[in-house]
């Protein structure tokens, strides 16, 4: 059963003296979610109306709905010119994070969640430090910004640093855990459910009882571990990232 | 040692670190819960700020849970 966990299919190059691994089901699933998104974004573009003024039409109502939602839940407490220029990274992370996320509900065989790969979601957590930096340096400037780690005083440079690593480290290991446990659950569960079900139902159910258990317990585990813990879980990335650069740009 | 007592210790590992290092999260997220409803029934205005600094202390409190997923997950099939 756990002979695939962690032991994917993984293509190894030589560029010079370090080795490349890539795990071609993590990349064409990431692949596919962003191209996936682009495309989406290209057809809802199409239909914004010229005049701001009018209604909008019936396909862009879930991407209003979306937008303020991030704007009013997601960003709430930040000030409006910052919460403008975070609005687009923030909404992108979290459709992208959600698209890997839902991702592994779709049956195709090999076809695993990005976010199940620790190098993703490590990734993901860097882009969100080094934008920490980026905000944090753009509105305080730099000085100001990194005099911010000799605070309240300058003995506790290592206690700041130490916790910028750890803070890190735990946003990219939360999403991580919480996808794989969510996958493994779902691997390790679904056999033993169906067949305690079978024996509990079994005789009362005259109908071809495994197809009908199977499929209900397919549907409680995909919909509990993939679909619910995968939409929070992208929101609380999400919501973490804003709170990380919100607190180092003001 | 054979090698099966050392896979056997390892499994009683990976479930000793899995249950015991869930039950600081599971109180903690309980409390977060109970607090967070408990004003938002006193302040129902307030309840978007609270459900907002509600999920990100779950998050934070869950990182222990979810650290202790990983060192069973790397007891279990890394080691």
């Amino acid at each position: 059963m756990f002979e695939k966990v962690g032991r994917d299919l993984v293509w190894r190059f030589r560029i010079g003296p370090i080795t490349v691994a890539l795990n071609p089901a993590t990349l064409g699933t990431a692949l596919g979610v962003s191209l996936v998104l682009v495309f989406l974004a290209l057809w809802l573009r199409r239909a914004l109306p010229k005049d701001p003024e009018a209604p909008p039409p019936r396909r862009l109502v879930p991407l209003i709905f979306l937008v303020d939602f991030v704007e009013n839940q997601v960003l709430s407490g930040t000030n409006e010119k910052l919460r403008r220029s975070l609005l687009p990274i923030i909404a992108t992370l979290f459709l992208f994070v959600l698209g890997c996320n839902l991702s592994s509900i779709l049956p195709i065989p090999g076809m695993v969640a990005p976010t199940q790969d620790l190098n993703v979601t490590l990734g993901l957590a860097l882009l969100v430090y080094l934008l920490t930096h980026v905000y944090g340096m753009r509105t305080k400037g730099i000085s100001r910004h990194l005099r911010g780690y000799l605070e309240p005083i300058p003995v506790m440079l290592p206690m700041n640093l130490i916790g910028d690593i750890g803070r890190t480290l735990s946003h990219g290991f939360r999403l991580f855990g919480n996808i794989l446990g969510g996958a493994i659950m779902t691997t390790v569960a679904s056999p033993v459910m169906v067949e305690v079900l079978l024996r509990l139902l079994g005789p009362i159910l005259a109908v071809p009882a495994i197809p009908i258990i199977g499929i209900g317990v397919t549907f409680f585990l995909n919909g509990f571990f993939g679909i619910f813990y995968g939409v929070i879980q992208a929101l609380v990335f999400t919501l973490l990232a804003a709170v990380y650069i919100q607190a180092a740009a003001e | 040692m054979g090698p099966e007592l050392v896979q056997a210790f390892k499994y009683l590992a990976a479930g000793l670190c899995m249950g015991i290092g869930a039950l600081g999260p599971g109180f903690g997220e309980g409390r977060i819960g109970a607090q967070a409803i408990e004003s938002m029934a006193r302040q129902p205005e307030m309840a978007n700020t609270i459900l907002r600094t509600m999920i990100i202390a779950d998050a934070i409190d869950e990182t222990v849970g979810i650290y202790s997923l990983i060192v069973a997950i790397m007891i279990l099939f890394v080691a």
